[in-house]
């Protein structure tokens, strides 16, 4: 198996168009994009974005997020203290979707971005196949924390009766919304490819490489069909 | 050396970096990655047609599902309704700025400015109209593909409604149907759009400035 790298050539991340590697910053020959062969400080974005991002965790979990007011009497409740009500009035498949999407996935793709940089920067039980899939997994479920500002945001839209009953939006509101969006960037910055790179390039010290595949051969007879 | 190699007959997975010879498919195949099952290469069937009739149709939606009400409740005698619209008023009445601002870039400008673009460039192709700024235009479709949260806010107009039934009498308005059809309209013009297929039409389109650079 031979990967673009190896051969000088890099891939454009937004048409996915072969170019053959020139320069450091490279320009797309189809799309005119700029890009690098790898995204440039993977590891550093990530692990920066991903530490902003629990940092912001704090504050959302201990503000209120949403306060009712029933009859001029503010109740507050944070996150989780809201899905405790939620468990308490019997509304279990909600406060299963809450706690899922608004504790476990932004926690889950902190914890499992560290994971991520930890094991391409030592290489210490590296399985790319496994974490490529899971890193797959952590970039499609990042939207998914935005529920609970949405929700908030109805709630707050649509209870607005007055006197009687309405909701308020609590500071932790904003603090969760920057979670969600520090945790998305940390996605984005994260290569997956480098994940590949760290394990060819172990298996490389270990093993001569002095097998060439089907495919590396087949190059080196149209390159040797080219130069006469 | 390395120019010899023939980048058009080569394509590389996005998630690993693993070279391949370039597959020829047909109409609705798709090709995927030996060793970590990524997606390389898709050809949808007739994705220009589908994808032009499918924005056409969300963005006919669009307006009814941001400006009508999505939903009302009525406690105590008093009703009261609210639109998509009305949720970013409020949340900017009540000085969470940056959270109206975002719901207002995830929830209507993103997936505006991705169906106008869908519908732009399915459009200058069904009527033969290519020009070289398709290219950038194409090209910013694709920053915005992560941002669109359609299906998120619809899931999350369920949960509170879900919250709501009980304390209150809930009435369900036009502007939640408009809002699924046009999540329904959008997601089909997102997927029935080829993206390998217009960019490699775009690039047969204008190879003179391709090879300018080349030689340069």
């Amino acid at each position: 198996m031979k990967t673009a790298k190896q051969l000088g050539l890099t891939l454009c991340p937004k048409c996915h168009k072969l170019n053959s590697l020139t320069a450091d910053q490279q320009q797309c020959s189809r799309c005119n994009s700029l890009f690098y062969q790898r995204k440039r400080n993977s590891l550093q974005f990530t692990l920066a974005w991903s530490i902003a991002a629990l940092i912001a965790f704090i504050p959302a979990n201990l503000y209120p997020i949403m306060i009712i007011y029933q009859l001029g009497i503010p109740d507050g409740a944070n996150i989780l203290s809201g899905i405790g009500e939620l468990v308490d009035y019997g509304l279990y498949p909600i406060a299963i979707i809450i706690f899922t999407a608004s504790i476990i996935v932004p926690l889950f793709k902190i914890v499992g971005l560290f994971v991520l940089v930890y094991k391409v920067h030592t290489g210490i039980r590296l399985k790319p196949d496994k974490h490529s899939k899971f890193y797959h997994a952590l970039e499609l479920l990042g939207p998914w924390s935005m529920l609970d500002v949405f929700v908030v945001t109805l709630m707050v839209t649509v209870v607005e009766l007055g006197y009687v009953t309405s909701v308020a939006a609590g500071p932790a509101i904003n603090y969760f919304t920057l979670t969600v969006i520090f945790t998305m960037f940390a996605a984005n910055s994260f290569d997956p490819r480098l994940l590949w790179d760290k394990k060819a390039a172990d298996e490389a010290l270990l093993t001569p490489n002095n097998l060439t595949d089907h495919l590396t051969n087949n190059l080196l007879e149209k390159r040797d069909r080219n130069d006469p | 050396m390395k120019n010899t190699i023939n980048t058009d007959l080569l394509v590389a997975c996005q998630q690993c970096d693993a070279l391949y010879d370039k597959p020829h498919l047909k109409q609705g195949q798709l090709a995927k990655c030996h060793r970590c099952g990524y997606t390389l290469i898709e050809r949808k069937v007739d994705s220009i047609n589908r994808s032009f009739n499918w924005s056409l149709a969300s963005l006919i939606f669009m307006l009814p599902a941001i400006l009508l009400p999505l939903m009302g409740i009525t406690l105590a005698g008093q009703f009261h309704q609210a639109s998509l619209f009305d949720c970013i008023l409020v949340m900017i009445d009540r000085g969470f700025f940056m959270v109206a601002c975002l719901v207002f870039l995830f929830a209507i400008a993103v997936p505006i400015v991705r169906l106008s673009g869908a519908l732009y460039i399915s459009y200058c192709f069904k009527f033969n109209r290519l020009r070289p700024s398709l290219l950038n235009f194409f090209r910013a479709y694709h920053y915005l593909d992560h941002w669109a949260m359609l299906n998120v806010f619809m899931l999350a107009i369920v949960v509170s409604m879900y919250k709501l039934i009980d304390d209150a009498e809930l009435s369900v308005n036009l502007g939640l149907l408009a809002f699924i059809l046009w999540l329904i309209c959008s997601t089909m013009s997102t997927s029935t759009l080829d993206q390998d297929y217009i960019w490699e039409k775009l690039e047969k389109a204008f190879p003179k400035k391709r090879l300018a650079r080349e030689n340069s």
